[in-house]
C-alpha cells in the first residue's frame, strides 16, 4: 500500500573534478513509497530549486533500468540496497520512515567525479573499442539461419550481452576492478560461432586496455556478481581468464 | 618473449602466478601436513621420517628452491597486486557495506597473506635454521611447544592459515578458468573442507605436543 | 514549394533496386574527401555512423549521453520484424509490407515501406554476424514470435531485451569505427541549431553538457537521428532525455514536419500512480501473445480480479475483434482500454486500468514456460508495482510511446533542407499514423544499416559543396544565438520549475490531444498552450551557470522547444479532418466507434513549414498514392 515516509539524505556534492567535494545533508519529507529513488531526487531538487539552491546533479535516462546510466552507491551499496535492481528501478518501499540514507558516486580511479553523483565512465567505452565487437562491415553477411546455434550456447551469450554497462561492478569492487564488465562482453563474442574468429585477439587487447584505463585487479571477492543489476555471473570472468591464457600461450597474438 | 611477459604482466596474468604458486602451496601444505602426522607415532617415528627426508639430499635442497622462488612469486605479485589495489580507489567509499560476495577470508587476503609470511620465516628460524647436531627435531618441536605462548602462536597462526587458504584455494581454480556451474559448488565446498583440514591438521599438532610434553 | 518524393518509377518490387542503380557513386577514394555528421547513436544514428564509416566517409557522430550505448532504442523490448519466413507460415515482403501499410492506416509512402520490408531480412542476417544473441530453438535455428497487426510469426527477439541487443550490436560497430580513426565521438553533446550555408545544411551548434561550451562543427552533410518527440506528453515511455530540440531547430531553418499529430499511444503500460511520476514504463507488447486483456462487465465492480468469475469478465479485445483478438494493433488496443474506462469499468485505485491476465497461459503451458518468455518484463513489473503477475492478472493502461510523425523526407531520406538527411523515429516515412510492434527496430535499422549508404552518396555525387569553416558568420551567428537563448533563459528566475510546466503541458496535450481528440478540445489546447509558453518565458526558474553541468537548463531548452512544437501538433491535429490510425477525432468514427478515414480528402502526407515566430505555419500536402493495395476500412475483426 502506498504511504509516505521522511528520509534524512546525506549525499555528495562536488561542483566538479577538480574541486573538493563533502556531504550535504538534506531532508526529504513526504515522500511517497510508490517512488523511484530517482524520483525521490526529483522531488528534492524541485524543492532545492525553488529553495534557490543548486539542484542535486546525477545521471539517469530510460527510467527502466535498461540504459545504464544511472547508479550511485546508496548506504555503501552500488544501486542501493535490492538485488538485481537498478538505482531508477529501486522504489521507496524498501526504505522506512526515519532512515538516513548516504548517496555517494561511483567511486574508481578510472570514473572520474564530474559533479556531484556524476562520473565519467568512458574508460568501459574506451575497452569496447578495443576489441568488444566482430569486425564485419555492413552488408555480404551470410543468412541469420546458416550457423545454427545450440540453444544453450545462444542462452549463455544472451546472459552475458545482458550487461548495461553501467559501472556498478567497479563500483562494487572492493579493488575497483572491471573484470565484469570485460568479461561479459568477451564471453558473449566467444561464446557465439561469430566471434570465434577474432576470440584471441579481442581478449589480449581487451585486458590490456583495461589494465591501462587504471582499474584494479580481480580477486575474486564476488562484490560485482552480487552487485550487477543484470546479475551477471562471475563464470564470465573465468571464461575470459581461460580465453586470455589461450590466447597469451597458444595463438600468435603477442 | 614479449609475449610471455605481456601475459604474466597483465591483471589477469598477475592473477595466474597467485593462482599456481598457490596451489603449489596447497599441495606443500598436503606434504607438510602429511610428514607432521609421524608426530602422533611418537619420538622415534618422527626423528626416523626427518632423517629419511634429510637422506634425499639434492632433492631437498632443488625442493627448497623451488618453494623459495614460488614464495618470492606469491609474495611479490600479492605485495604488487595489493599496492595497485590501493590506488586504484584513492577515494574511498563513506560507507561501504558488502552486498554478500566477500567473505572474511576473501576480504582479509593481504593481511593474512602477510601475517602468514612473518609467521612463515618464524618458523623457519624455529625449526629449520637451527643447529640439529645435538638435538632431534622432535625435541626441539616438543621443547618449543612447552611454551604456553608458542602454542596459542601456532594454533592462531594456523586459524589463519585456514582462513586464507578458504579464499585462496577455489579463487585459484576461478582464475585459472575451472568454473562451471556444475562443479563450482563442489570447488567451493573442498575448499572449505580443505582450509578445515589445514586449521585443525596443523593447529591441533602443538596443542598435542604440548599435552604430551 | 512543391514536395517532390523523388519515388523511382517502375514496379513496386523492382523500384529500390532500379533506384541503387541510378543512384550516381562516389569513388572510394572520394569518399574519405566527405565529412558527414550524424545526430544520435542510437539504432539510426549508431547504424549510419558506423556503415558510413565503413565505407570510407569520415565521421563525426553526437550523443547527448555519456556514451553512445545508452540511447533510448536500448529500452524496446519485444523485437524486430522480418519477412524471412522462416516459420514456413506464408510471409513474404508483400504480406509485411501490406501489414505496415495496413498498420499504419494507410498513411504511409507505399515505396517506402516496401523498401522497408525488402532490407527486413538484411537486418537479421547483419545483425547476428555482428553477435547479436537472438533467441533459439533448441535446434540451432532463429525462434520467432508474433505481434500485434499480424497473423504471421515474423519477430525476431533477444528475451525482453530485443533492442538492447541490436542497439549494442550497433554500438559494437561503432566502437569499432571509432578504434580505426574513422569515426570522431562527441558524447554528452546537445544539438541546439542547425547551420546552413547557401541553403545546404552544413554543420551544427551543440552544447557541451560538461562544459557547457557553446560549439559549432561544420560537415558536407548532416543526418539527425534524434528520435521522437513523445516526452512533449511529458509522461511517456520515452527516456528523460528525448526531446525535439535537433527536429525543430532543422524545422525552424526550412525542413518541414510531415504529420505532427501522429503519436502513438502504447496499450501496455503500467498505470500512472502518482503526482510524482517521471516516467511511464511499458511493458512489451509481445505479452498480448499470451495475456488476455479484460475489464469486469459491470461498471463500477471493485472485487479483487480473483472474486471475479469467468462468466462477469468482459474480454473485450477477444470479443471485438474475433480474428486478431488480443493482437489487435496498438491505436486499436489503446483505444478501446481508454473506452471501456470511460465506461467506468476500469480497475485499480485511479480506475485507469485494464486487466492482462496469464492465469490461462499459465494453466495452459506452465509457468516455467511462461517465465522463459517473460521472465525479465514479470519482474520489472513486481518491482515496480510491488504485485506478482505470476498470481494476480497485471494492470495496463496506454501511455505514449512514439511518434510516427516527423521531418518530412523524401524516397532518399532527405529533408526539404538539401544535405539534411533525417533517420530513424525522427522521420515521418514509414509507419504512416499508426506502428504496428517490432517495426521501429526494423525501420531504425533499415535507415541506417541499408539506406542511407546509398542515398547520401548520390547527393554527394550531384551537389556542389564549398569549403565551409566554423569561423564563417553562418555559424557565429547560429552559436551566438544559441547563446543568447542559454542566457535568456537563466535570467528570468521565476516561480516555476521547468518540470512543474512541462508537467501542466503533458496535461493539456494528453487531455486534448492524447487517444481521442475533438475540435473545441484542440482549439483550447492551442490557447492553453500559447499562454503557457508565455509564462515559460517569464516565470520559469532556471537555476545554475551555463558554464558547467547543469541539468535545469539542458531541460528548460528543451521544454522551451515542447511548447513550441506542441502547437504545431495541435494545428495538424485540428487540420486533420479524419480519424486515422493514432489520430482519433471523434467526429469522425464509424458507428462501431472505429476511425473513419477520409480518403478522398485527407490521403496525404500534411507537412508544415516554419513561417516565422508568432506566425502559422504554411501547409504543404504530399498526395499519398496507392497504386499497389486498396485502401480498405482497416479491419481487425
Amino acid at each position: 500500500m502506498t504511504k509516505t515516509i521522511n528520509l534524512t539524505l546525506k549525499v555528495w556534492r562536488q561542483p566538479s573534478t577538480e574541486s573538493k567535494g563533502g556531504f550535504e545533508t538534506y531532508h526529504a519529507s513526504d515522500i511517497s513509497t510508490d517512488m523511484s529513488f530517482l524520483e525521490m531526487l526529483d522531488v528534492v531538487n524541485e524543492k532545492l530549486t525553488m529553495d534557490g539552491k543548486e539542484p542535486i546533479a546525477f545521471d539517469h535516462d530510460c527510467r527502466e533500468g535498461i540504459c545504464g546510466q544511472c547508479g550511485s552507491v546508496v548506504n555503501g551499496r552500488a544501486h542501493g540496497p535490492e538485488k538485481g535492481t537498478t538505482l531508477c528501478q529501486l522504489h521507496m518501499r524498501h526504505f522506512s520512515d526515519g532512515d538516513t540514507i548516504a548517496i555517494e558516486p561511483f567511486r574508481a580511479r578510472a570514473f572520474k567525479v564530474l559533479k556531484d553523483l556524476m562520473v565519467d565512465r568512458s574508460a568501459l567505452d574506451k575497452v569496447i573499442q578495443a576489441g568488444g565487437y566482430v569486425s564485419v562491415n555492413t552488408g555480404g553477411t551470410p543468412d541469420a539461419n546458416a550457423i545454427p546455434i545450440s540453444k544453450e550456447i545462444a542462452d549463455k551469450a544472451m546472459d552475458a550481452a545482458a550487461c548495461i554497462g553501467c559501472g556498478a561492478c567497479v563500483a562494487a569492487c572492493p579493488n575497483a576492478s572491471a573484470m565484469l564488465f570485460v568479461s561479459a562482453k568477451v564471453s558473449q563474442l566467444a561464446l557465439l560461432p561469430q566471434g570465434r574468429p577474432e576470440a584471441a585477439r579481442r581478449v589480449t587487447a581487451m585486458v590490456r586496455t583495461m589494465d591501462r584505463m587504471g582499474f584494479g585487479n580481480c580477486s575474486n571477492e564476488r562484490e560485482c556478481e552480487a552487485e550487477c543489476p543484470k546479475e551477471i555471473s562471475i563464470t564470465n570472468i573465468a571464461r575470459m581468464n581461460r580465453e586470455f591464457f589461450k590466447a597469451g600461450f597458444f595463438s600468435a597474438v603477442k | 618473449m614479449s609475449w610471455f611477459v605481456n601475459t604474466l604482466g597483465s591483471s589477469i596474468g598477475k592473477k595466474l602466478m597467485m593462482a599456481i604458486s598457490g596451489l603449489s602451496f596447497c599441495g606443500f601444505l598436503v606434504a607438510h601436513l602429511a610428514g607432521n602426522l609421524f608426530i602422533y607415532g611418537g619420538r622415534d617415528a618422527f626423528n626416523s621420517y626427518a632423517t629419511h627426508l634429510h637422506s634425499l639430499g639434492p632433492l631437498v635442497t632443488i625442493a627448497e628452491l623451488g618453494l623459495l622462488t614460488l614464495a618470492l612469486i606469491h609474495v611479490l605479485t600479492g605485495a604488487t597486486l595489493f599496492y595497485e589495489n590501493l590506488q586504484s580507489r584513492p577515494q574511498r567509499y563513506a560507507v561501504n557495506k558488502s552486498a554478500g560476495g566477500r567473505t572474511i577470508g576473501s576480504a582479509t587476503m593481504p593481511y593474512t597473506g602477510a601475517f602468514l609470511l612473518l609467521f612463515v620465516i618464524f618458523h623457519l628460524l624455529n625449526f629449520h635454521f637451527v643447529d640439529k647436531t645435538h638435538i632431534t627435531i622432535f625435541d626441539i618441536v616438543s621443547k618449543s611447544f612447552s611454551h604456553p605462548a608458542y602454542v596459542v602462536f601456532y594454533v592462531l597462526a594456523m586459524i589463519i592459515a585456514g582462513l586464507h587458504v578458504s579464499h585462496g584455494l577455489w579463487s585459484a581454480f576461478q582464475t585459472l578458468g575451472a568454473n562451471h556451474p556444475k562443479y563450482m559448488p563442489i570447488i567451493m565446498m573442498l575448499s572449505l573442507v580443505f582450509s578445515l583440514i589445514v586449521g585443525i591438521g596443523f593447529g591441533f599438532l602443538p596443542i598435542y605436543i604440548s599435552l604430551i610434553a | 514549394m512543391h514536395l517532390d518524393a523523388k519515388i523511382p518509377g517502375g514496379p513496386l518490387a523492382e523500384k529500390w533496386d532500379r533506384h541503387k542503380f541510378e543512384l550516381k557513386l562516389i569513388n572510394p577514394a572520394n569518399k574519405r574527401k566527405f565529412e558527414i555528421i550524424v545526430v544520435g547513436t542510437g539504432l539510426a544514428g549508431g547504424s549510419a555512423a558506423a556503415s558510413l564509416a565503413e565505407l570510407g566517409y569520415n565521421v563525426k557522430s553526437y550523443c547527448i549521453q555519456d556514451t553512445p550505448r545508452r540511447a533510448h532504442s536500448i529500452a524496446a523490448q519485444g523485437g524486430i520484424n522480418a519477412s524471412k519466413n522462416y516459420q514456413n507460415d506464408a510471409d513474404s515482403d508483400r504480406r509485411l509490407f501490406y501489414d505496415t501499410i495496413k498498420g499504419g492506416d494507410f498513411r504511409a509512402r507505399e515505396a517506402n515501406v516496401y523498401r522497408l520490408a525488402q532490407v527486413s531480412g538484411n537486418i537479421i542476417d547483419q545483425c547476428v554476424a555482428q553477435g547479436v544473441p537472438f533467441a533459439r530453438e533448441y535446434g540451432g535455428l532463429l525462434a520467432n514470435r508474433s505481434f500485434g497487426g499480424a497473423q504471421v510469426s515474423r519477430t525476431f527477439y533477444a528475451r525482453g531485451q530485443t533492442g538492447q541487443q541490436l542497439l549494442l550490436g550497433a554500438y559494437s560497430a561503432l566502437s569499432r569505427q571509432i578504434a580505426a580513426g574513422k569515426v570522431q565521438m562527441f558524447t554528452r553533446r546537445e544539438m541546439v541549431d542547425l547551420v546552413l550555408v547557401n541553403g545546404q545544411a552544413r554543420g551544427i551548434v551543440v552544447r557541451n553538457l560538461i562544459t557547457g561550451d557553446i560549439e559549432t562543427h561544420t560537415g558536407d552533410a548532416v543526418v539527425l537521428c534524434t528520435g521522437g518527440y513523445a516526452n512533449v506528453f511529458f509522461l511517456s515511455t520515452n527516456a528523460m532525455a528525448c526531446n525535439v530540440t535537433a527536429s525543430y531547430r532543422a524545422y525552424m531553418k526550412g525542413a518541414m514536419f510531415a504529420n505532427p499529430c501522429f503519436t502513438q499511444i502504447h496499450p501496455t503500460c503500467i498505470p500512472v500512480h502518482g503526482t510524482y511520476q517521471s516516467k511511464l514504463t511499458l511493458m512489451s507488447e509481445s505479452l498480448r501473445n499470451d495475456g488476455r486483456v479484460w475489464v469486469p462487465k459491470n461498471a463500477g465492480d471493485k472485487r479483487s480480479p480473483d472474486q471475479i468469475p469467468e462468466t462477469e469478465r468482459d474480454y473485450f479485445l477477444e470479443r471485438k475483434y474475433p480474428s486478431f483478438g488480443n493482437l489487435v494493433p496498438r491505436d486499436v488496443a489503446s483505444r478501446n482500454a481508454k473506452e471501456q474506462c470511460d465506461q467506468g469499468k476500469g480497475v485499480g485505485e485511479t480506475g485507469l486500468a485494464v486487466y492482462l491476465d496469464f492465469r490461462d497461459a499459465i494453466n495452459r503451458d506452465g509457468k516455467d514456460v511462461i517465465a522463459q518468455k517473460y521472465g525479465n518484463l514479470f519482474q520489472m513489473y513486481e518491482k515496480i508495482t510491488a504485485d506478482n503477475p505470476y498470481e494476480k492478472p497485471m494492470m495496463i493502461y496506454p501511455a505514449v510511446h512514439y511518434t510516427m510523425g516527423g521531418l518530412w523526407v523524401d524516397y532518399n531520406l532527405m529533408s526539404t533542407i538539401p544535405g539534411l538527411f533525417v533517420l530513424g523515429e525522427a522521420n515521418f516515412s514509414d509507419h504512416g499514423a499508426n506502428r504496428l510492434g517490432a517495426s521501429a527496430l526494423m525501420q531504425g535499422l533499415a535507415d541506417g544499416y541499408f539506406v542511407i549508404p546509398y542515398t547520401i552518396g548520390g547527393y554527394f555525387a550531384g551537389a556542389k559543396l564549398p569549403k565551409v569553416s566554423a569561423d564563417q558568420t553562418e555559424f557565429t551567428i547560429a552559436a551566438k544565438e544559441a547563446d543568447i537563448r542559454t542566457k535568456r533563459l537563466l535570467s528570468i528566475n521565476g516561480k516555476r520549475t521547468v518540470d512543474d510546466i512541462h508537467r501542466e503541458l503533458g496535461n493539456i496535450l494528453w487531455n486534448y490531444c492524447g487517444m481521442a481528440r475533438n475540435d473545441a478540445g484542440l482549439t483550447k489546447a492551442r490557447t492553453l498552450i500559447q499562454s503557457l509558453r508565455s509564462e515559460f518565458w517569464e516565470n520559469v526558474r532556471v537555476p545554475g551557470s551555463d558554464k558547467d553541468i547543469n541539468q535545469s537548463l539542458e531541460r528548460a531548452g528543451r521544454v522551451a522547444d515542447f511548447l513550441e512544437f506542441s502547437e504545431l501538433m495541435v494545428v495538424d491535429a485540428l487540420t486533420r479532418r479524419e480519424s486515422c490510425g493514432g489520430h482519433f477525432n471523434e467526429a469522425f468514427q464509424t458507428e462501431e466507434n472505429e476511425a473513419r478515414r477520409d480518403d478522398e480528402n485527407f490521403c496525404h502526407v500534411a507537412a508544415w513549414e516554419y513561417a516565422g515566430e508568432g506566425k502559422d505555419p504554411v501547409f504543404h500536402k504530399e498526395p499519398l498514392v496507392f497504386e499497389n493495395v486498396k485502401l480498405t476500412q482497416r479491419s481487425y475483426k
